[in-house]
Parts: structure tokens; C-alpha cells; sequence
């Protein structure tokens, strides 16, 4: 894994610190693991934290990698709660930004703001995923103290989430047919415990799988839960949603 | 060039380029080139092959059914300027049919008898990938004027970048869906996972082990065992633990 060096310097020529990075991206043998992917971005952006959330129709799928907690809950709730950036982003097919959560220039996200905020996050930015015209999901970039993203940070956050699409798309390309992608099985997280809770959910209450899917997250959201959670319990049997 | 000339070259390219943003038929696009170059260029006929996945050549498009008939004989004569610029992917210079250099002789007798005195082609080729040829017949022998070469070579380029970008995005959906299908199977083995470890009141893991057993001994795709198990037309018996 690349350790996190000092700040890069002030005085890069725009592209260069991408192409170091990209180069950096490339070290080693064979392709690159997911986790790599959000390792790095951070640093090309210059912001706290980077997250990859794929989307499987309309709604979110998974997400392919997190940099740290803080990404990982912003992945979380917006799986949980079907909103934020990354869904605005995916869905809108445009960059969406918000340079500060305390005081949004447009009222959106009314579930997922409070936590986020909570947790430490004052701005984000959304980079939806796509080759062509495919959507594959978006890129959510998070900072600590409000602000935008300067222009050379948001042409190379493009240019990321341009490596991403294509990343996961090569990836696809390599697995065996039928099969989720290695990289992806092992890297990603699609969720399986929201579903294996689903599946004992609708045993016990004896309703389709998708109306037990429905139950669980009215459930995480009625009790401001991380879906996640909520199906760890059930899986556990410290809960049963009666 | 004359202004109308210009506006309708501009005009033409614009109407091109559209095909770079939105989806497309690549036939649609060729036919309308070959179309473009007859109404546009000083030339006669215009046609253009393209390689198949397989390597071999094509026709895809035609300004006439003479053209057409002229491009098949091209191809099962396997001798002419479309081949030669395809194979070599630099433009063929413009050939006087029946006084030249006699590189083409099947071809050039067929091309005369229709009509046409005079012949030259243009790879479809961006960098090092040559995707096909545009052939473009005359029945007089006048020089080919600069400005209509570079007209040609400009909707040839076009043309290219079109078919490249178009192949990618069928692709890159193919890909898409190709991942959006596995994803799907492997969400209802989990989905399976849950309903069979609460019925047989066991781990998830042994649910796991179980339905694979299952679909060995029964022959049958864990796929497909695990939908069943979905649906609720899993027999009973299979969800019993593993035997050791």
C-alpha cells in the first residue's frame, strides 16, 4: 500500500502530480487491487477522503472502495438513504458539488446531511463514472472545512474518475463469463449481509424477498441506522423486524 | 471553393460529428458518407468496405448498384484500390483505369466496362488501426483538385472516429451488462444463503455448503439452486445441515 507522503508541492505544473500518481497507481505487477484506487485519489485531489460507489440501475449497488471511515459512512448512508452526492452525481449524469454541508446553496440531502456533518464532513463532490455513454456509478471526494475544489483538482478528479470506469470495466473484461470480476469479489462491497438478512427476514416474517428488502430499510431509516448495521443485527438474531 | 460549397462541406462534417455524441447506425453513417462524397466531390460513385472481426474485408456501403456490383467483384476478384488502401493504410493516388499502371488489371477492365475511367481510395485509419477503405470512382480522367482531397480525407477521418468511438460504447455496455448480470446471480445466492440458514435453522455458511452439496448431487447450477430457494420451490429435504 503507498504510504501518505507530505503535502505535495504548491508549485506542480497541473497533470504532473496526476501523472506521478498515475505512475504510482501503476507500480507493481498486474492490475491494480480496488483499494489502491481510493489510496491515491485523496492525494490527486487534495481533499480528505475518496470513495467509489457503483450503481446497478438506479440504485446503488455497492461501493468498490473507501479511503477511510469517514468515506465509508458517506458510501454507507447514501446506500442506506438512496441520496447524496454520488446518487445526485450518477443519477443527474453531471459533477455535482457542495462546498459546504453547514450551509448548502441549495436544500437537498436532508437525510444524509446531519450524520455526514456530524461525522466531520463540510464539503463534497460527486464525479459520476461512465465510458461513452455507459453509467457505472460515481466518485465521491469529501473535505473537512468548506471550499471548492480548485479547477486543477477537478480536471484530475475527472480524469480519476475516468480511470475508475475504465478500471472496473477492464476488470469485467478479465473475468470468466458470468463471474463477478476477482477484483470486485474480494475489493468491493456489494452488501451480501443486506441481502442474506433479507433472505432470513422474509423467511421469518413470510414475504418476498423484495418486500423484506423494502422492510429493512424503512426500518434503518426509521431508526436513523446504517442499513449495514441493521442487517448485521438480523443476521445475528439480536433483531426481528415484527 | 465556392461559398455554397463550403457551407454544404461544413454543413456536412457538423452532421457527422453529431454521430460522435449520440448512438448511431454505422451503415446509416457510411451510406450517407458515400452519399456526401458523390454530391460533394468531383467524383462519380463512392464505396466502403470495413473489416470484419474476423480480419477479411466487407462491403458496407454504396453510392449505386453499379457501384455496389463493382465493389462485390473487387472483393472476390481480390485485387483494387479499396483492398490496396486497406492493406497498406496510406491513400491510393488517383489511377487512370485504362492507361495506368495495370496493377489492377480484373478490376480495372470490370470498373471500365461500367463506366469509370478513373479511380482512388482513402484508409478509414486513425493511428495504427485501419478499419477499412472509401473508394471513390470517376468516369472522367480529370485530376482529383487538392480541396476535394481534403474534403475526402476529412470525411474519411470522421467516419473513423465515429466506428471507434461507436465500437467502444457497444462494448463498454456489453461490459456493463455483463457485470450487472453477474452481480445479480451472485445477490441471490446471498439472498438464498438467508432464507435457507433460517429455515434449517443453521449458519449461513453451512447454508452455504448445503446448497452446494444440493446442486451437485442434483446436477444443477447453484444458480439455479439458489433461486429456487428464492422463489420457494427449493424441495425441503435440501435444507437439512451437510452431511460431513
Amino acid at each position: 500500500m503507498p504510504i501518505i507522503r507530505a503535502r505535495d508541492r504548491i508549485a506542480d505544473m497541473p497533470g504532473d502530480r496526476l501523472r506521478r500518481v498515475l505512475a504510482e497507481l501503476s507500480d507493481g505487477d498486474g492490475p491494480w487491487p480496488a483499494e489502491r484506487l481510493c489510496a491515491v485519489f485523496p492525494r490527486i485531489a487534495g481533499v480528505e477522503g475518496a470513495g467509489v460507489m457503483l450503481m446497478s440501475g438506479d440504485i446503488p449497488s455497492g461501493s468498490l472502495c473507501t479511503s477511510d471511515d469517514v468515506s465509508h459512512l458517506i458510501e454507507e448512508l447514501q446506500y442506506t438513504l438512496g441520496e447524496g452526492p454520488c446518487v445526485d452525481a450518477y443519477q443527474q449524469n453531471r459533477v455535482v458539488t457542495e462546498p459546504d454541508l453547514a450551509h448548502p446553496w441549495i436544500t437537498r440531502w436532508l437525510a444524509f446531511t446531519p450524520p455526514a456533518l456530524q461525522a466531520g464532513v463540510r464539503a463534497v463532490f460527486g464525479f459520476p463514472l461512465r465510458v461513452g455513454t455507459v453509467r457505472l456509478g460515481a466518485l465521491n471526494l469529501y473535505r473537512d472545512r468548506p471550499g471548492p475544489l480548485g479547477a486543477d483538482q477537478h480536471a484530475d478528479a475527472l480524469v480519476l474518475a475516468d480511470v475508475t470506469a475504465r478500471w472496473v470495466l477492464e476488470a469485467q473484461a478479465r473475468a470468466p463469463d458470468g463471474a463477478v470480476p476477482e477484483e470486485l469479489e474480494t475489493g468491493a462491497d456489494f452488501h451480501f449481509s443486506v441481502h442474506n438478512a433479507a433472505g432470513i427476514v422474509s423467511v421469518q416474517e413470510n414475504i418476498s424477498i423484495t418486500e423484506a428488502l423494502i422492510r429493512l430499510r424503512a426500518f434503518a431509516y426509521g431508526h436513523d441506522r446504517l442499513l449495514a448495521e441493521v442487517a448485521q443485527d438480523v443476521i445475528a438474531h439480536r433483531l426481528r423486524l415484527g | 471553393m465556392g461559398m455554397t460549397r463550403e457551407a454544404d462541406v461544413v454543413r456536412s462534417l457538423v452532421e457527422m460529428a453529431d454521430t460522435l455524441v449520440d448512438d448511431y447506425d454505422v451503415v446509416d453513417l457510411l451510406t450517407g458518407l458515400t452519399d456526401r462524397c458523390v454530391s460533394l466531390l468531383d467524383v462519380s460513385a463512392a464505396g466502403v468496405m470495413l473489416a470484419s472481426p474476423g480480419g477479411g474485408l466487407g462491403l458496407v456501403a454504396s453510392s449505386s448498384e453499379a457501384m455496389r456490383l463493382l465493389e462485390l467483384f473487387e472483393l472476390q476478384a481480390e485485387e483494387g484500390p479499396c483492398l490496396d488502401a486497406f492493406h497498406s493504410g496510406e491513400p491510393v493516388e488517383q489511377e487512370n483505369l485504362q492507361a495506368g499502371s495495370g496493377r489492377w488489371p480484373l478490376f480495372s477492365a470490370a470498373a471500365v466496362k461500367a463506366g469509370f475511367q478513373s479511380a482512388f481510395a482513402l484508409p478509414l485509419r486513425l493511428r495504427e488501426v485501419t478499419l477499412g477503405a472509401l473508394n471513390l470512382l470517376s468516369v472522367t480522367r480529370t485530376p482529383i483538385r487538392q480541396a476535394d482531397l481534403i474534403v475526402a480525407r476529412a470525411f474519411a477521418d470522421l467516419a473513423t472516429l465515429s466506428i471507434l468511438q461507436h465500437r467502444a460504447s457497444t462494448e463498454a455496455q456489453r461490459l456493463n451488462e455483463q457485470l450487472s448480470g453477474a452481480l445479480t446471480s451472485r445477490i441471490v445466492i446471498e439472498q438464498a444463503k438467508g432464507v435457507i440458514s433460517e429455515r434449517a435453522g443453521i449458519s449461513l455458511a453451512e447454508a452455504f455448503g448445503g446448497m452446494r452439496d444440493y446442486a451437485r448431487h442434483h446436477n444443477r447450477r447453484l444458480t439455479e439452486v439458489a433461486q429456487a430457494a428464492v422463489d420457494g420451490t427449493l424441495d425441503p429435504s435440501a435444507w437439512t445441515a451437510p452431511r460431513p
